[in-house]
């Protein structure tokens, strides 16, 4: 409390009140109340804690072995963006939560109704305009930084540009992926129209898919690429990724289709592309270009 | 015509002739003869339809589930019969055809259908009287909850035994899509159908509701739509989780034609509740009630009945359609004859996000209703608050397409989509700041409404910030039917919706019910069923973050641990929610009773007495002043006036 | 109505079951009336949607009803049915006029025409529906195209049994000049229905084959 005690009198000095601007004024008057530095204290701790939690998660996504693409490192780079915009929000909101929890401005216990009532504020139009403009800023902010995200994920993962109009056609792979109750299955047109039940793919070389379904509406989830779109009956969608990272990996069908929905996965095996050339001749199809 | 009736003590009203005995055709109906006449009909409509199917197709009709011919069409006509035949047993057919032969209502009728004088039999008929539907509601609403809880309980016993199947799969997906739609239904209800109908017409200063039988029809076709939803349980089930993505649903057995005639005919309930309430709120207000002095709660149930109005209907066409495809034969959603499953999951989510809010404002109003009353202070920026509802109200039309991001279906439309939908925090925004202004400097009244507060702007928070990564396309990328949605939207919906609801049922229980609701019982219970809602959700959100998708019945060994605190989780919220509902039950019978007004509230519902007479107000009331008139000027704005007063230099400048 | 007005303070006639002034019900009635039109509207904007949707898409191929066995639903039936509920929608807009101006009896009479009128087109409809040149499952034009008509089925039922209780309301002096508004009202939903069934003549008129004709085949990477 001494720090206050040492503004107070110069906040007060007579001789030059106009070398303050009065917000700053009011500003520092308002920092006198009992409370305030103990919300913005609060604040500060709660943000620090959401912020900590942020690495918490992104830990358990790359539990089973990610990022194994660019997008889901994009993906988790916005996740630690989302979260550094909307901690100082969320932080004084719980900070104001606590300490009305915790009776830092005095509570009313048993069963006998309150006898004093509070401060009537009905309104306070410097609060109102700031939280809006605040909440909008970062709102704002977050549509440009997720619509430059999606943008970029679109383009590394072709989004619905055709596979023969990328700019790095040549070296790209075509996958067509099959859905259907409750298997996927993988053609290589490329590679002499090889058909596989587990995705095996060279590193660093972009996938470019095109998938369907045969029954009902299944969901391609690549878990560590980042990457997933349905399998819609009657229609063909495309995504793509460059794996970036050597391993076995999980993909799942992400959308209920029926009774054994929860056994529909497989395995994404990225490989050198020695060891993918040499899978490709041992399931019978033609070499890579 | 020279009789007269004697209305409101002093106005003497000439009446038309008097049909037979006050109330005519519904002094036979109760809710034994709805039953009956319901079953009889469904029972008529299934072998005559069965006669028919025969005789027109001679028994040689394909199907791909090898089910009996016909029986499709045998089903949904039972259905259809049941639905008939009960709302004929309870009355419901006598309005209209007494409107169109010109016998319309005397006084006495009117008296008769709002149940005067009858005791506890107004209960099980067709009763008009908006407290009575109100509590009607209420039992059917709380009768949902526990339905859909014990699936929840069922499920999770599954999710947690990770060491073998309790269940068969079909079994399963169909608890999950029941669980599903019984809660989205019983929230639905949740606050706008017990409280909307017993609490907002006398908030308003009205008698009753704009159109009393009107309430009870929706009241009735709502417990109407009930059986077949239940019963789907028993013919196959709806295997396909509450959303039943077409064309999957084709494939599933009878089961889902329950499902779809309770769609179609929920939303009926739901546009008739929505058209009363709203005329109610518009056209009912006591004099002197300006739209500046109209509770916020009376807010929160007009926008959320506003999204059902305009909402609903897409909902139930998607499931005529659907249902025409199974039974007809057509090919909306079959994509092998021209149908589009798109066209399924747009028509669907057009409803399917609007109703999310429609769950969560009225409970959220309930809050910002109760918050100013315990804390003796005005309502933050009332203004704003108005503006949070209708902003999320006008927003909601356009973010249907985000939980379509992943679908394919346009993929330049999630840009759009991804600004509207994080746009729709703003309004958010809003009513959170109205919640923390009006809990600034207040000193708390801790009681259970009250903490129901805390509660629920504790989940809100957390049900917000996960909610921006799943707003965010490329997070959604990752998280899109994740068990990390599942969570989320529990906190959203049990988080904010269901805790709100307990909340603002313990504080208007004394109202409708006479009597205290048991207050420490009912916080131990309350308490309990938050501390296991947390530890279930925030493992569930973990296993998500993991790469868990939702709505399975086996898992990777790598979800084992969250999967299992998530279980015990569940049993807790299972055991504090069977506390919360014991401290109801042995209030209801023999709780201490309440006075009118019992926490000092200056809403208009707590100016009429308790229980609340038959028409509300023995003389309609006259407003002068909003409902948030609390509080003693604040001692820190007028130390600042002395202050500025005192310093001339200051003052000057700071009046600019 | 004014036989008796012994006791009664106001000038206007009263609601015999809640003893409220005739125009505060009224008044209510036109909202919930307005209410209800807004929610039928999203109804069959929804069947509208499902229709231009599958003709914009044309899934499969599968839009247009089969060659040879199946074919396009003859225009004019649409048109002749929308026609006639619009001559009998004005019939009951004139109905209400009449009425206004006291003569009960010419009132009665439009409502009665104009109830017949729905009947003819409700038969029309369902003969219409009997006689399309495809079967419900012959592809999804067959589909969008039987569920409009099937709406507008269910629509004109429901208009006949508004508009013959409208005539008999008038006739047993239910709806009187002081009291009209009643059948202003049903004129209100019925023009609504008017609008929904006009909406679906233009679209079956106007979207016929469908402009995409390049889609997949069905569980296939070609199209």
């Amino acid at each position: 409390m001494s720090t206050v005690d040492e503004r107070t009198p110069e906040a007060e000095e007579p001789e030059s009140p106009t070398n303050r601007p009065p917000g700053m004024h009011l500003a520092t008057r308002w920092m006198e109340r009992p409370y305030a530095r103990r919300i913005i204290l609060l604040t500060v701790i709660i943000s620090a804690v959401i912020i900590a939690l942020t690495f918490v998660m992104v830990a358990f996504m790359n539990l089973s072995g990610g990022p194994a693409s660019d997008i889901q490192g994009e993906i988790e780079k916005t996740m630690y963006v989302l979260t550094f915009t909307s901690a100082p929000l969320m932080g004084f909101t719980l900070a104001i939560l606590t300490y009305s929890w915790w009776g830092g401005w005095g509570k009313v216990k048993g069963p006998e109704e309150p006898t004093e009532e509070g401060p009537a504020i009905r309104t306070n139009g410097v609060a109102v305009v700031a939280w809006i403009t605040v909440c909008s800023l970062l709102a704002a902010f977050l549509v440009i930084w997720g619509l430059v995200e999606l943008a970029t994920i679109t383009a590394s993962s072709y989004g619905s540009v055709p596979a023969n109009q990328q700019p790095n056609a040549a070296k790209a792979i075509d996958i067509n992926v099959t859905g259907q109750q409750w298997v996927w299955s993988f053609q290589y047109p490329d590679q002499g129209k090889i058909t596989s039940s587990e995705l095996v793919v060279p590193i660093n070389v972009p996938l470019y898919f095109n998938v369907t379904s045969l029954d009902v509406v299944h969901s391609f989830w690549v878990v560590e690429a980042g990457v997933k779109i349905d399998a819609n009956p009657g229609a063909i969608t495309n995504t793509g990724f460059t794996p970036n990272k050597l391993g076995t990996f999980n993909i799942r069908c992400a959308e209920l289709c029926g009774l054994h929905h929860a056994y529909m996965e497989t395995n994404l095996r990225v490989v050198t592309q020695e060891q993918f050339d040499s899978w490709v001749r041992e399931m019978g199809g033609a070499k890579t270009s | 015509m020279s009789a007269t009736a004697v209305i409101h003590e002093q106005k003497h009203v000439p009446q038309p002739r008097q049909v037979g005995k006050p109330g005519g055709f519904l002094h036979r109906t109760n809710f034994t003869t709805a039953v009956i006449s319901g079953i009889v009909l469904a029972a008529i409509f299934y072998f005559i339809t069965g006669a028919i199917v025969q005789k027109v197709t001679g028994g040689g009709q394909q199907n791909n589930l090898s089910l009996p011919d016909g029986l499709q069409q045998q089903i949904t006509m039972m259905y259809i019969g049941w639905i008939i035949g009960f709302m004929a047993g309870i009355g419901a057919f006598a309005g209209p055809i007494r409107w169109m032969l010109g016998h319309d209502l005397t006084h006495a009728d009117a008296e008769y259908m709002a149940g005067k004088d009858m005791g506890r039999k107004k209960f099980w008929k067709y009763t008009t009287d908006h407290k009575v539907v109100g509590i009607q509601y209420l039992i059917v609403a709380l009768i949902l909850f526990g339905l859909g809880g014990l699936l929840a309980m069922l499920i999770r016993t599954e999710l947690g035994v990770t060491w073998a199947e309790v269940f068969n799969p079909n079994f399963y997906n169909s608890l999950i899509g029941t669980h599903g739609i019984v809660m989205i239904i019983a929230m639905i209800i949740a606050v706008t159908g017990p409280l909307g109908n017993f609490i907002v017409p006398i908030m308003c200063g009205a008698r009753d509701m704009a159109f009393p039988r009107l309430n009870a029809l929706s009241l009735w076709l709502l417990v109407a739509a009930i059986p077949p939803l239940v019963s789907n349980l028993l013919m196959g089930g709806i295997r396909d989780g509450w959303t039943v993505y077409q064309p999957l649903a084709d494939q599933a057995p009878v089961g889902m034609i329950g499902y779809q005639i309770t769609i179609i005919v929920f939303a009926f309930s739901t546009g008739i509740a929505s058209v009363n309430l709203i005329t109610t709120v518009v056209t009912m207000r006591a004099r002197g009630m300006t739209w500046s002095r109209v509770p916020i709660f009376v807010y929160g149930v007009v926008g959320s009945s506003i999204m059902g109005l305009i909402w609903f209907p897409m909902f139930q066409y998607s499931q005529i359609l659907a249902l025409s495809d199974r039974v007809l034969q057509t090919s909306f959603y079959t994509p092998a004859s021209g149908g589009s499953v798109w066209l399924y999951e747009n028509l669907f989510w057009l409803l399917g996000h609007p109703e999310v809010y429609v769950i969560v404002i009225p409970a959220t109003a309930a809050l910002l209703e109760i918050m100013p009353v315990f804390l003796r202070k005005p309502l933050f920026s009332y203004k704003l608050a108005i503006a949070g509802i209708f902003g999320i109200v006008g927003l909601s039309a356009v973010v249907w397409v985000h939980h379509m991001y992943m679908t394919g279906w346009a993929p330049s439309s999630n840009y759009p989509f991804m600004m509207s939908t994080e746009m729709i925090s703003i309004p958010f925004s809003f009513l959170l700041l109205v919640m923390l202004g009006t809990m600034w400097r207040g000193k708390p009244w801790m009681k259970l409404p009250m903490m129901a507060v805390y509660a629920v702007i504790w989940n809100k928070v957390i049900g917000g910030i996960t909610g921006v990564y799943l707003s965010d396309t490329p997070v959604d990328q990752y998280m899109h039917g994740s068990m990390f949605v599942v969570a989320h939207f529990h906190f959203m919906l049990m988080g904010a919706g269901l805790f709100g609801a307990m909340g603002a049922i313990a504080y208007w229980f004394p109202k409708m019910t006479n009597r205290y609701l048991d207050e420490l019982v009912a916080s131990i219970g309350f308490w309990t069923a938050f501390v296991g809602f947390q530890i279930t959700f925030f493992a569930m959100f973990v296993a998500g973050l993991q790469g868990m998708p939702r709505r399975v019945l086996q898992f990777d060994q790598a979800f084992n641990m969250a999967n299992w605190i998530s279980t015990v989780g569940a049993y807790v919220i299972g055991i504090g929610m069977l506390i919360f509902l014991y401290a109801m039950i042995t209030s209801w019978r023999s709780g201490k009773l309440a006075p009118g007004n019992p926490w000092g509230a200056h809403t208009l519902e707590a100016q009429t007495e308790t229980p609340v007479p038959h028409e509300n107000f023995p003389v309609l009331p006259v407003v002068t002043s909003d409902p948030y008139d609390f509080g003693v000027p604040d001692p820190y704005e007028m130390l600042d006036d002395a202050e500025l007063e005192a310093n001339e230099g200051v003052s000057k400048v700071g009046a600019s | 109505m004014s036989a008796t007005t012994t006791g009664t303070t106001s000038p206007e006639p009263l609601s015999p079951t809640t003893g409220e002034p005739v125009s505060e019900v009224a008044r209510r009635n036109r909202l919930g009336i307005w209410l209800i039109i807004v929610s039928c509207t999203t109804g069959t904007v929804a069947l509208l949607v499902a229709y231009a949707y599958l003709w914009s898409l044309n899934v499969s191929g599968g839009w247009a009803p089969t060659a040879g066995q199946a074919n396009w639903a003859d225009d004019w039936p649409f048109w002749a049915i929308a026609l006639g509920m619009v001559v009998a929608t004005l019939l009951l807009w004139r109905s209400w006029r009449v009425m206004q101006s006291g003569k009960s009896g010419a009132s009665v009479a439009l409502a009665g025409l104009a109830s017949l009128i729905f009947l003819v087109c409700f038969i029309g409809q369902i003969m219409q529906i009997a006689t399309f040149p495809f079967g419900p499952q012959d592809g999804a034009y067959a589909s969008a195209t039987l569920w409009l008509a099937l709406a507008n089925c269910i629509w004109l039922s429901l208009a006949m049994f508004l508009a013959t209780a409208v005539m008999n309301r008038a006739r047993v002096g239910r709806i009187a000049p002081d009291n009209a508004s009643q059948i202003q009202f049903i004129a209100m939903f019925a023009t609504y229905l008017c609008i929904a069934a006009l909406l679906g003549a233009v679209f079956t008129l106007t979207m016929k084959a469908s402009p995409n004709q390049s889609s997949p085949a069905f569980g296939t990477f070609q199209s």
